[in-house]
């Protein structure tokens, strides 16, 4: 049984870090090229970027706290 | 609309070579709306764990710590991100970013761990729900912060 709950806890982390990572990157790769296609935009694709990258994470930070309560608490 | 105005300044600001100076406004401008909300949500861990009180001992910190697992990191990324030198050269910004991201995201996970190994007895529905209740309510206040975002 406890086999079973690091196999959760080790999904639950890899899935949420996976999906942290490839939403962020995405949005910097985006980012990145609405910079290069109007610099002069620079500032407000910036704010833009902050406010979503802010929003991608939540998910998976939901999932790595429960993670950890399954692993210290369980 | 207000954003919108804003681009408007900072492609007219490039064209008089005061682009710097519309981009900072602009910066400080975000990270006091980010602050505001930080404070708004900070008021609404206070008003929830008074509430839990009335339940019990434990709900009420548990809720506290909820609160707490989402401001800390979250304040921690807003002013390493927003404030200090500002930067105006795209790969910079974007490695500033994520190195905050980065350092938000092992914030989170040592508070969790920290408070999972030493705080006994603990509500984990109290303490989730907060955190959960926050982070909503964090994507509410920031869609509603910016008009822009919300044609995008």
């Amino acid at each position: 049984m406890a086999e079973l709950l690091f196999v959760a806890v080790a999904l639950l982390l890899g899935l949420s870090a996976l999906a942290g990572a490839l939403g962020v990157s995405l949005l910097g790769g985006k980012f990145l090229e609405g910079a290069a296609r109007q610099p002069e935009l620079v500032p407000l694709l910036r704010s833009q970027f902050f406010i979503v990258v802010g929003l991608v994470d939540a998910i998976p930070m939901i999932g790595v706290g429960m993670a950890l309560y399954m692993l210290f608490a369980g | 609309m207000e954003n919108h105005e804003e681009s408007r300044q900072v492609v007219h600001g490039t064209v008089h070579g005061v682009r710097s100076t519309s981009a900072d406004k602009q910066n400080k401008r975000l990270a006091l709306q980010f602050f505001r909300i930080l404070f708004i949500q900070t008021a609404m861990v206070s008003l929830l764990s008074i509430l839990g009180l009335l339940n019990s001992l434990v709900t009420a910190y548990s809720i506290l710590l909820g609160g707490m697992l989402y401001l800390l990191p979250n304040i921690y990324f807003t002013a390493r991100a927003l404030l200090g030198k500002q930067l105006h050269e795209p790969k910079q910004i974007l490695a500033r970013i994520y190195v905050s991201e980065l350092g938000k995201m092992l914030l989170a996970v040592a508070l969790f761990s920290v408070t999972f190994m030493l705080v006994h007895p603990l509500s984990p529905f109290s303490l989730f729900g907060t955190y959960i209740l926050l982070q909503i309510s964090g994507w509410y206040l920031q869609f509603g912060l910016n008009n822009r975002f919300q044609k995008l």
